[in-house]
């Protein structure tokens, strides 16, 4: 059934008298005196986040790159239609109603005020969008609940703060997020349509500082199947 | 499949008459009057045909107030002969049970554990004071009508408040009511009454808060002069009700919290807990998923023992072995992330396969790591294994004997040092590890020098492992599928994040192994729901831990830091 059997093997007289096993151990570590410095001097230096790495939340905008069913969302849940730079946020709350901890979120929305003749009349719009992020387990479930690609996960980690009330983000601060995020790294993460591109690469090969924790000897990196290509 | 025949079991039924056989999720499970449960018990482990020798885990299951009798006793049984396992049930009629300390000196902390969550007496136990928590705790959190916020009744402002004056309010609005906390007498009067039989003038203890303990555990040691006599352990500064909150979240949002109990191996706890979830469904994950799992529990074993390896040579002195593992951990956590999106707390298998397909490039980077990896394994073995320190501080410490194994339930390295080739991977062959070659290291004397030995032994088998797996999937297709496509979502919903979906009826238990063990579920479901009715997390740390108590008596103390390196808990696991 494939079992290995480990054992000790006592000292021979010959490592003994001579000290062979603190000679074999002291090459290994005088093979090490000559390496390169391998740690990154960080905050001076970062290492750039993969693209899936699940930071902090932002709220996409409508932009034209919306998926084929974000119409049909926007109809059946009576909301405004967004004008390009408007939010994507339909308040549906998929996002509450996958997250673990559903009361980190607080997601409301208003019927417009306009008279009865206004085409907008009975519409509604998403009000309150705030996250309390201290509460965030960062699962990103809730970027996989989001029926319009709206809520989305970036690559900033930096949550450190003062007070508990700056944990707390609000649906401008989100915005502003995510809108920096896509025009930084969008290209990279999305497709045409908001979903995930499929070949988003394990890491960001443009980023030269992760060449260090690896030693100066990164690997090449290529298709995975055997039907994909680069 | 690793679990007793129906037909075998129906033997039983004939033989004795009383107990009740039915068949759950996969599993196979026996219920008998409680004046019947030693007898019971006592014949499956002594019988030549049966002998379910090895001990696995025993809960309650609380089935609501307005039931009577209200609690079930649950054992679960391994024959290491038969390589099966068999549940037990019994009521708990007047709340109390039979102990079974006779029986499986592992029972003692699973009992205990019990006696804690849902205050079931158990007759006959030595000491039966609480697990987790401290001793005038006045509530049992896991009965079902203690809720989940807890019973608040002591006042504790935010801190912020205080300080800043700051007005809280909605979402920032922190509950001034907390749920209670242990006084310092609180603390005094639990240690004192986990050793009520101290022999000696003091008690020395070791913890909660100090670096050799690798976490948050109490140590207490009663010593004459510099060798151990008796000792206990206070756990449970760490317990934040994993099984309570797995009791009231959906399914896949409790994934998150399962990456929680051991931070070190998150994927693996992921991979228990899908595992046990896809069997209560009963449903096959796509090919691709299967061997994508495989090679990322296997590549977090490897990130897990690194770890194991660097901190238990730091702790007997040998600081450069703890730089250079971290070194290699670096790369698999670069790894994990750039696949994941997450370096410790992952979240990354679903039930139903994985979230997302490998990102491009993945598994050269594997291939590229492993084939280094090798040769630093070698690396560390020169500085380690034949140095003469590093020999008389390993070698004949701490026996842990084969009987032992099976008395406590102990599992994962530590089983496997004591010569015991338990492996769920080879006993479930559960994903793909069924179609992946690999050998099981096996000790020759338990000693805290063959668990060091195996541990070794068992990154290279990772590494051949995770070989296999890319080679398989290498030849698959982009577009081979890597989550469960449902044929029908009105009959049964699969969805990647959680919603809507829904659980059976019934009872199911999977484990898979863990770098620290056997990392079990055991489900119970009343009915169809969103959530579980009971969810009960089998622990390899918890029961692994145990046998220090039994270990280090009659060793020197130093000892205490080599035995506890080599068991290799986890707190977040134990404490859960
Ligand atoms: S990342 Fe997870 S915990 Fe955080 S808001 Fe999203 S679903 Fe909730
Ligand atoms: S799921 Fe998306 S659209 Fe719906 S409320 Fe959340 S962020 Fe808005």
């Amino acid at each position: 059934m494939g079992i290995k059997k480990v054992g000790a093997k006592p000292q021979t007289l010959v490592e003994k008298i001579f000290f062979l096993d603190f000679i074999k151990g002291l090459k290994t570590t005088i093979k090490h005196l000559w390496k390169k410095v391998i740690t990154v001097d960080f905050p001076y230096e970062v290492v750039t986040p993969p693209i899936r790495f699940r930071g902090i939340h932002g709220l996409r905008t409508v932009d034209g790159t919306e998926n084929p069913e974000f119409d049909s969302w926007v109809k059946r849940l009576k909301i405004k239609p967004p004008e390009p730079g408007e939010t994507r946020c339909i308040a549906c709350k998929f996002c509450q109603a996958a997250c673990p901890v559903p009361e980190l979120f607080d997601i409301q929305s208003e019927k417009l005020d306009v008279p009865e003749d206004h085409p907008h009349y009975g519409l509604k719009v998403m009000t309150v969008f705030n996250m309390d992020l201290s509460k965030c387990t960062f699962c990103g479930l809730c970027t996989q609940a989001c029926p319009t690609d709206c809520i989305i996960m970036t690559d900033i980690y930096d949550l450190s703060s003062y007070t508990r009330k700056s944990w707390v983000l609000d649906k401008d601060v989100l915005t502003q997020i995510a809108n920096d995020f896509v025009a930084r790294r969008g290209k990279e993460k999305f497709d045409e349509k908001s979903a995930w591109r499929e070949d988003q690469k394990l890491w960001p090969e443009y980023d030269k500082t992760r060449e260090r924790l690896w030693d100066f000897n990164m690997p090449r990196l290529g298709p995975n199947y055997q039907d994909q290509t680069a | 499949m690793a679990w007793i025949s129906l037909e075998k079991a129906k033997k039983l039924e004939e033989r004795f008459g009383y107990p009740k056989v039915s068949e759950g999720k996969g599993v196979v499970s026996v219920e008998v009057p409680k004046d019947k449960f030693i007898e019971f018990l006592t014949f499956l482990k002594e019988d030549p045909e049966y002998q379910f020798k090895m001990f696995i885990d025993l809960t309650i299951i609380d089935h609501g107030e307005k039931e009577d009798p209200r609690f079930q006793g649950v054992v679960i049984l391994f024959s290491p002969k038969n390589q099966e396992r068999i549940i037990v049930k019994t009521w708990a009629e007047n709340e109390t049970l039979p102990t079974l300390t006779n029986l499986w000196k592992g029972a003692k902390w699973a009992e205990r554990e019990a006696w804690d969550m849902f205050g079931i007496k158990f007759e006959g136990h030595e000491n039966l004071v609480r697990m987790l928590l401290w001793e005038t705790y006045p509530y049992h959190p896991l009965r079902k009508d203690f809720p989940l916020e807890g019973i608040k009744d002591t006042e504790l402002p935010s801190l912020n408040e205080s300080l800043r004056g700051e007005n809280l309010e909605g979402l920032f609005n922190y509950d001034r009511m907390h749920t209670a906390l242990p006084t310092m007498e609180d603390l005094e009067i639990t240690q004192k009454k986990r050793m009520p039989a101290k022999t000696s003038q003091i008690v020395l203890n070791w913890g909660p808060l100090h670096p050799g303990t690798h976490g948050t555990i109490w140590f207490l040691f009663d010593l004459d002069g510099e060798y151990v006599k008796q000792c206990d352990i206070i756990i449970g500064q760490l317990h934040r009700g994993v099984e309570k909150l797995g009791e009231n979240v959906n399914w896949q949002q409790f994934i998150p919290y399962t990456d929680r109990m051991d931070y070190i191996a998150a994927i693996n706890e992921n991979h228990a807990y899908v595992l046990a979830a896809e069997k209560m469904l009963g449903i096959e994950v796509p090919e691709k998923a299967k061997w994508i799992r495989t090679m990322m529990a296997e590549l977090s074993r490897i990130n897990s023992h690194l770890l194991w390896l660097g901190t238990y040579a730091l702790d007997l002195g040998a600081l450069t072995m703890f730089l250079y593992t971290f070194r290699e951990r670096e790369k698999i956590m670069d790894i994990i992330e750039g696949i994941t999106g997450a370096r410790f707390t992952i979240n990354y298998f679903r039930i139903g396969g994985v979230f997302a397909d490998l990102p491009y490039g993945a598994l050269d980077a594997i291939e590229h790591l492993i084939k280094d990896l090798p040769q630093r394994i070698n690396d560390y073995e020169t500085l380690l294994t034949r140095n003469r320190i590093w020999l008389s501080r390993n070698k004949d410490v701490c026996v842990i004997t084969e009987e032992d194994v099976y008395q406590y339930g102990l599992t994962g390295a530590v089983a496997r040092g004591s010569g015991v080739p338990y492996d769920v991977r080879k006993i479930d062959k559960y994903d793909a590890y069924g179609e992946v070659e690999f050998d099981i290291p096996v000790g020759e004397k338990g000693d805290s020098y063959d668990r060091y030995l195996v541990r070794m032994e068992e990154m290279r088998q990772s590494i051949r492992i995770i070989q296999q797996c890319i080679a398989k999937l290498r030849k698959m297709s982009k577009n081979d599928p890597y989550f469960f496509q449902t044929p029908d979502e009105k009959k049964l919903k699969v969805t990647i994040d959680g919603r809507g979906m829904k659980l059976p009826a019934g009872e199911t238990y999977a484990s898979s192994d863990n770098p620290r063990g056997e990392l079990g579920f055991y489900i119970y479901n009343k009915k169809d729901g969103l959530k579980a009715h009971r969810m009960r997390i089998r622990s390899g740390a918890f029961y692994n831990l145990q046998v220090f108590t039994k270990a280090i008596i009659g060793r020197p103390i130093a000892d205490a830091i080599t035995l506890l390196s080599t068991i290799d808990p986890v707190v977040g696991e134990t404490d859960r």
